[in-house]
């Protein structure tokens, strides 16, 4: 073949995240709206209030059913009339419980979001919570807890909120609830727990899509317009805390053929100054298959399919609001390479912090970040989600579109000093599911913490 | 030469347009216009998959695929990654049964470099592969491997169940993942050889999606790749022919480490492209997708018998498809109380077929999934490969929908007759081995947690 050299970029023709309008229905919802030309699918996303911390003691997993149970029948339709519905709009509808709050996700083709967001609304105005559907939800959530036991990557993110978090923080048990506390669910706690936390002066709904042709205030009015409730009262949120002395837990999975890394703290949130440093660093060490722990751990040994840093917002609701993210390393490796893995992974780290980051790292970093931009948000289910974390975490509209600036601006140092502030390592916990006959003798040689092993 | 067609939007296409077009050297080229985001998306699709690997050296096509990003001519080491990533762009490979894509979504104004890159490697893969890369990428195979199959309860159903479906011999008896004994035993040969033979470009589609210049790609595609000898060293894959139902129920039961008994089943289906195999799909939307279901309504919300229960539809070209049931039991449930249910709904089905509503609803729902598909570039992209390789003409990718739409409900009841009968399908049973004498001092997992995808490639 004739070879030619490698091609220099044209132009860049400029974008920007899209910026929503922002504005409150009579009955104090909050909405946020943003056309989208061609994107055929609508998005909604409606943040609720209902914080798992609210959860009444003994009885975690509440907020879980609740989000459930919402999609299970109203006041109009029974509970597979309900699905029908919506399904015959060909909807997807999801709810899910989380740390900071509720969120209720609709998509549907535009041609059908009236019906579909008249459903929703229904759902939230009047939710019948029937007991046998109650108690169904309940059986079956109590049926899939030994499914996730048995994953090892939910099974490590489990083990390591148990270790991290202060035994009476809610952030250290599971989101959805243990077997416990679950059991005690009925239709009365739902309910209860509905009508103290979900009301349209505390929610927030996101509309984004190709709204070409649609009303959406007269839309809005008749559906999400009709729901009606108190003001409410804010509540305290105590500030996240916890317990990051370097450790090992090793969750023993006899004959394992793979151990499952979780490697976390909590650091940094959105609305610190240093996020865009810490979102910069942390994809340096291991945001994809070229960063400095799959250079090594992938490329150069082969004992992973991928080892990937990130970090995750937990619950975030101002400035100094004792908020935090989850810093976390996480992937797989085979057995026999655990302790060579593990080795090799803290080796990355100290270089890490010796040397710092190179200028060519962080130029490819902001490229690859601020480039993909277009791309991450091409449908509007992406956009949606987005400007809904961002009320979830209690930050400006235009919090993303200045978050690119801001990526551009940062400077090698910026980065490097962030990423080895929040992965510093001596002050990080390491939980292993693995074969403890095989990988615990391995991991203690390597004096990264204190060693100890629970039954997987 | 590029040939061009012209761009008429068909009618049922959404107003999408794709055009044509072929270089002297065989490699064919779909475009297809869209200026709503500065991006474009470059697919390739070479015609290889795991059903054109012989005895003895399953999981080469996919092996394969990942020593296609350890460098070419011109690219060192990574750089395949580092160029597109560094360019805003994002990237991946995949091997299935059929066919082996690599695909690059760009900021438009660096489609041009996308273009380079994949030029490069058709071109002079094998001046760069090596032994070290060869050894290393073996053990990332093995590693993916371990992580999605072998270290996950019902992990190795997938594999089961296929080789169940398919007799020892078939091109689709094995899964494109291979087996560890295979991924062992192949070597750098292997792997030049299996370059040699299908890496061509008369082997493969090009689609370009969005935000382009259809003139401009074209003559970048014709400088980077019109040099690119073709050759016709493929062989044809295996024939994949097999008879219309398998005529027995095949059955294996499983005693593993799972946290719940399970029945799964795989039904064979008409070949993917027909009419047969979207009514098909249809009937398995009716009976097995979403909260509202037969099998859902069924089995989770009146007998309370199952925690899930669905199916799924595997779309094959070359042979016969699969539709896939997977049912997890809710508490002490026993499969037999299930698989009755499960056959009851459907001879059920097969004697009554949809009502009026359930076609409306299943309709909707595969609708709404074609306008996914096709409302990225990425997944245009994507659809345009795959109906150009798989069934010779792009444009029927943007039709695909009104054709879902046109089937009738009589269609359904008969395929669902013709098909989902105990004596067509493959059974696999898992049956949790005992607890041991573990203490369980542990309380219950956690459901939220998985913090960020898996891992590329």
């Amino acid at each position: 073949m004739e070879f030619h050299p490698q091609p220099t970029p044209g132009t860049a023709r400029p974008w920007a995240f899209p910026e929503p309008e922002r504005g409150a229905l009579p009955n104090g919802l909050t909405v946020l709206r943003c056309h989208r030309p061609g994107q055929q699918v609508v998005a909604v996303e409606i943040f609720l209030d209902a914080p798992l911390e609210a959860e009444p003691e003994g009885l975690d997993g509440v907020a879980t059913i609740m989000s459930r149970a919402l999609s299970e029948g109203t006041d109009k339709h029974s509970a597979e009339e309900f699905a029908a519905e919506l399904e015959r709009c060909g909807a997807t509808l999801d709810a899910h419980a989380d740390h900071p709050g509720i969120r209720v996700s609709l998509e549907v083709p535009a041609s059908r979001l009236a019906k579909a967001l008249g459903l929703v609304a229904e759902a939230l105005r009047a939710p019948a919570f029937a007991e046998s559907e109650i108690e169904r939800l309940v059986g079956n959530r109590l049926d899939e807890i030994p499914h996730e036991r048995a994953n090892p990557s939910r099974r490590a993110a489990k083990q390591l909120s148990k270790e991290l978090f202060p035994a009476d923080a809610r952030m250290s048990r599971p989101r959805l609830g243990t077997e416990e506390t679950v059991r005690r669910i009925d239709a009365a706690a739902v309910r209860a727990f509905f009508e103290a936390h979900v009301r349209p002066s505390t929610a927030t709904a996101v509309v984004v899509g190709d709204l070409t042709g649609i009303d959406l205030d007269a839309l809005l009015a008749e559906t999400l317009g009709d729901w009606s409730g108190d003001a409410g009262q804010p509540r305290p949120v105590p500030p996240i805390t916890a317990d990051d002395t370097g450790r090992v837990v090793i969750v023993d999975r006899p004959g394992a053929v793979q151990t499952q890394l979780l490697i976390g703290r909590i650091g940094a949130d959105r609305h610190e100054r240093v996020w865009p440093a810490q979102v910069l660093g942390t994809y340096c060490l291991g945001g994809t298959l070229t960063s400095r722990l799959d250079r090594v751990l992938r490329e150069e040994k082969g004992y992973t399919y991928g080892v990937r840093a990130f970090a995750q917002v937990l619950r975030s609701s101002g400035p100094d609001s004792g908020g935090a993210a989850m810093l976390a390393i996480s992937g797989s490796v085979d057995t026999e390479s655990t302790g060579p893995a593990l080795d090799d992974l803290w080796k990355v780290l100290r270089t890490l912090a010796a040397e710092g980051l190179t200028d060519a790292e962080r130029e490819t970093a902001v490229q690859n970040l601020v480039g993909v931009a277009p791309l991450k948000f091409e449908t509007a289910a992406s956009v949606a989600a987005t400007l809904a974390d961002q009320v979830e975490q209690h930050l400006p509209d235009d919090y993303q579109a200045h978050l690119y600036a801001r990526l551009a601006e940062t400077g090698t140092v910026e980065a490097t000093a962030a990423v080895v502030n929040a992965f510093p390592v001596d002050r990080l916990v390491t939980v292993l599911v693995g074969d403890a006959s095989q990988i615990e003798e391995p991991v203690r040689a390597l004096g990264i913490g204190e060693v100890s092993v629970v039954p997987g | 030469m590029p040939m061009g067609h012209t761009a008429t939007a068909q009618a049922g296409s959404g107003g999408l347009t794709a055009t044509e077009h072929r270089l002297a050297n065989g490699l064919r080229v779909v475009l297809s216009e869209d200026h709503l985001t500065p991006v474009a998306a470059v697919c390739l699709w070479y015609d290889v998959g795991s059903r054109h690997e012989v005895k003895g050296r399953t999981g080469l096509a996919h092996l394969f695929e990942h020593l296609m990003f350890q460098g070419s001519g011109q690219v060192k080491g990574n750089g395949h990654f580092e160029l597109v990533q560094g360019a805003g762009g994002s990237l991946n490979g995949t091997t299935s049964f059929e066919r082996t894509n690599y695909f690059e979504t760009m900021p438009t104004h660096q489609l041009e470099l996308a273009l380079w890159l994949e030029a490069d490697r058709m071109g002079s893969l094998l001046d760069a592969l090596d032994e070290e890369s060869m050894e290393n990428q073996r053990d990332v195979v093995k590693n993916e491997r371990r992580q999605r199959y072998d270290n996950v309860p019902y992990g190795t159903a997938f594999e089961r169940l296929t080789a169940l479906s398919y007799p020892e011999g078939h091109p689709y008896h094995h899964t494109p993942i291979g087996s560890m004994a295979d991924l062992d035993a192949a070597t750098l040969e292997d792997a030049r050889a299996f370059f040699r033979t299908y890496y061509a470009p008369n082997n493969a589609v090009l689609s370009v999606v969005g935000d382009i210049d259809p003139e401009q790609t074209l003559a970048w595609i014709e400088k980077y790749f019109g040099s690119i000898p073709s050759h016709d060293g493929k062989q044809p894959p295996r024939d994949g022919t097999l008879p219309g139902i398998i005529g027995e129920e095949r059955r294996e039961l499983v005693t593993a480490e799972v946290p719940a008994r399970a029945l799964m089943a795989a039904y064979r289906l008409p070949h993917d492209g027909t009419r047969a195999c979207d009514a098909a799909d249809l009937a398995l939307t009716v009976l097995g997708s979403g909260e509202s279901s037969r099998l859902h309504n069924r089995l989770v919300r009146r007998d309370r018998t199952a925690v899930a229960a669905g199916f799924g539809l595997l779309r094959l070209a070359g042979a016969p498809s699969l539709g896939w049931l997977d049912v997890k039991t809710s508490g002490g449930a026993e499969v037999a109380q299930i698989e009755a249910a499960v056959d009851e709904e459907l001879a059920r089905f097969a004697a009554e077929g949809p009502t009026a509503e359930e076609m409306e609803r299943a309709q909707a729902q595969l609708e709404r999934e074609w306008l996914d598909r096709l409302g990225t570039v990425a997944g245009r992209a994507d659809e345009l490969c795959r109906y150009a390789v798989l069934f010779g003409d792009p444009q029927l990718a943007l039709t695909a929908v009104g054709r879902v739409l046109d089937v009738t409900a009589e269609e359904v009841r008969a395929a669902a007759e013709a098909s989902l009968r105990p004596d067509n399908r493959a059974v696999l049973v898992y049956e949790p081995v005992e607890p041991a004498d573990d203490a369980d001092g542990e309380q219950a997992g956690e459901g939220t947690d998985d913090a960020h995808e898996g891992a590329a490639k």
